[in-house]
């Protein structure tokens, strides 16, 4: 009897010991300070035009104007997500041209929110390169937040009949973006 | 004599390694890890008194106290350091749930070398592995860095099932070294989800026209059963809903949801009196997912350099909606569907060995005076021996891999009335994992507790692993 109470004290001295488990104090409000601040990159317009094209329409005029429609700016998670964003624009022109570029950020009424405006010269040697901060250190963000079109207008500023030696001369605009988002 | 097993309650809790349960033979739900272990009752019954709820948690990664330790550190800088950058899509959350609802069982009058179990238990299986490009993806983007570094979508890997499960069991000596069993399973499902087998891509890379090129290849589906209904009543929002929830769960757990079927394997071999070699393999089976099946499906592949132009061959197309037409060609290339179609989910097969060598003869062996006949090997009986030593594995087949635990244990039997078993196991969430079981039969008063991970309890929430598994039992083995 003695043995098997001796068991039993040994027993209930180790169950509550199982049981008994500490902590270090935690904080789980942290999670409200957690931020997701993802920085998404995408190229947006490519626009290539050869010389005989910018020829044909003739000097001193607007090779190519479009407008698209482009609601990826204004759509209702980038407004009230998007913190900051850079456009990027390179150019190269290998055409005996000189052209003239311009992008317009225009709002559903079609107003004219932002320009850029490129001067290209002739037989361009490198890349042209340009990077436009929208956001706390740049030009204003709602720029891109009420940005519901962009028209994208080329004009030829030289004659129509020049031709570049260069066995394929183009101009050529990339651009591209990345913004950075606030998820949380 | 009559051998009487009258289990005033059972709350029997267990996570998926219950290495400190397998092969405690003195405890009847050993029977649940082995249907071929020794076994000494006459019947036992048992009915839940614990409103039970048992929860194995594990983490390979990251803990709870990694994250939300009250430290002063920036969480945002905690989460980037500690779950960001350490852990791999090897590291996993897991979590099991299971109740015993009931559990009964008795040896055949005819055959006292058989004895069957049969009972109702309910599960709840999840495991998600971390989804590490994903969330990278997430956190940083494609951008900046990011350019040019491919991000995995197979990283993406989860499956979770709720289930109740209806078996019946034989255990059968064979001689008096061998003793197998089996275990036929019902699976009656509340709900599965599985997002397996994923496999794809997303990488942005300097394009060859535009600036960038952004390329995804996928093959990527969530197939789910049974858990819209559950949304959609939660989504009605009303105050009812908890009503609702239990009786559709209920409902589905009892054979109203989608069935399956299983199986589980086992045997004891004694080579010699004081040496047992067990093996089990529990789970073999699946489940028929047919009812409020789901599946989300994103199969393709699409590479975009934004809008382009290319003049003379466009200079006619005077379309405004380029940027529409160019999403709309993404959607198409890569379409995100939904189907209803039918689906087969394996069971996480499990599989234990162990191996222990038995020595210190004397006290009383809990097979002594069982009535049962069985087992019996004259004087040199099973539980003769005070001490046992010896090593276990486990196994189990998760959507990934082979998980595996290697456990050293040492069990002391003080007679019948106590006995206790150490283990130490080795496994991908932790090293330093000390358990201690406890078994002890005071009368007819059976009780047994269970506690994995001991050294952990310092600092719960620094833990990578924690189990607790108890249960109160009153039992008889004798006629009178």
């Amino acid at each position: 009897m003695k043995g098997f109470l001796g068991r039993l004290l040994l027993a209930f001295i180790l169950i509550p010991l199982i049981f008994c488990s500490c902590t270090e104090e935690q904080d789980f409000n942290q999670f409200n300070d957690l931020q997701i601040t993802p920085l998404v990159a995408s190229s947006l317009i490519y626009l290539e035009s050869d010389e005989a094209t910018i020829n044909a329409v003739g000097g001193l005029g607007n090779f190519y104007v479009q407008t698209i429609n482009f609601d990826a700016f204004n759509e209702q998670f980038v407004s009230e997500n998007l913190l900051e964003g850079t456009l990027f624009y390179e150019i190269d022109n290998t055409t005996s041209k000189q052209l003239a570029i311009t992008i317009e950020f225009l709002d559903a009424a079609n107003n004219v929110l932002d320009v850029e405006s490129f001067d290209v010269q002739p037989n361009q040697p490198t890349t042209f390169m340009r990077e436009v901060d929208y956001g706390p250190t740049g030009k204003n963000l709602n720029i891109l937040r009420e940005t519901s079109s962009i028209r994208v207008a080329a004009s030829n500023l030289s004659d129509s009949t020049s031709i570049s030696s260069d066995p394929e001369p183009k101009v050529i605009l990339r651009t591209a973006a990345e913004f950075l988002f606030q998820l949380k | 004599m009559f051998c009487t097993f009258i289990l005033m309650g059972v709350g029997y809790l267990y996570g998926q390694n219950k290495q400190i349960l397998y092969d405690f033979y003195e405890i009847p739900q050993s029977l649940m890890l082995n249907p071929g272990v020794k076994t000494s009752e006459k019947w036992h019954a048992g009915i839940p008194v614990l409103s039970g709820l048992s929860l194995q948690a594990g983490t390979s990664g990251v803990t709870v106290n990694d994250l939300f330790a009250n430290d002063g550190i920036d969480f945002t800088t905690k989460v980037r350091e500690r779950v960001l950058d350490a852990m791999t899509r090897r590291d996993d959350f897991s979590s099991t749930v299971q109740i015993e609802l009931l559990n009964l069982g008795f040896r055949g009058r005819n055959r006292p070398d058989d004895y069957y179990s049969f009972g109702m238990y309910l599960e709840n299986d999840v495991v998600v592995y971390w989804p590490k490009d994903l969330a990278l993806l997430a956190f940083e983007g494609n951008g900046g860095n990011n350019i040019g570094r491919s991000f995995d979508l197979g990283d993406l890997s989860l499956r979770g099932e709720m289930a109740s499960v209806f078996h019946f069991g034989i255990n059968r000596k064979l001689s008096n070294v061998l003793t197998v069993g089996a275990r036929a399973k019902l699976y009656s499902g509340v709900y599965q989800f599985q997002s397996i087998q994923n496999t794809g891509s997303f990488i942005t890379t300097q394009g060859q026209n535009n600036i960038y090129v952004s390329s995804i290849v996928a093959d990527m589906q969530l197939q789910t059963a049974g858990i819209e209904p559950v949304f959609d009543i939660l989504d009605e929002n009303e105050s009812g809903e908890g009503k609702e929830l239990t009786r559709l769960f209920s409902k589905r757990a009892f054979l109203g949801g989608n069935l399956g079927l299983g199986m589980d394997l086992g045997f004891s071999y004694n080579p010699d009196p004081q040496l047992t070699i067990t093996g089990s393999m529990l789970d073999i089976g699946f489940m028929n997912n047919s009812k409020d099946v789901k599946n989300y499906t994103l199969r393709g592949n699409a590479s975009t350099e934004g809008v382009t132009v290319f003049l003379p061959e466009d200079i006619n197309n005077v379309d405004n909606d380029l940027w529409q037409e160019l999403v709309d060609d993404i959607e198409e290339s890569l379409p995100y569907e939904e189907n209803e179609s039918t689906y087969i989910s394996l069971r996480p097969v499990k599989v234990y060995g162990s191996i222990r060598y038995d020595f210190g003869e004397g006290g009383e062996s809990s097979f002594e005076n069982c009535g049962c006949a069985v087992n019996k090997q004259g004087r040199r009986t099973e539980g003769f021996y005070r001490n046992s030593v010896g090593g276990q594995l486990f196994m189990i087949k998760r959507p990934r891999e082979i998980q595996y635990a290697l456990t050293g244990f040492y069990q002391r039997r003080f007679g019948r009335v106590l006995s206790l078993k150490g283990t130490y196991t080795i496994d991908k969430y932790s090293w330093t994992n000390v358990g201690l079981g406890l078994n002890l039969q005071a009368g007819s008063v059976n009780f047994y507790i269970m506690g994995d991970n001991l050294m952990s309890y310092r600092n719960i929430a620094d833990s990578h692993y924690a189990s607790l598994q108890f249960g109160i039992n009153i039992i008889s083995w004798n006629d009178n």
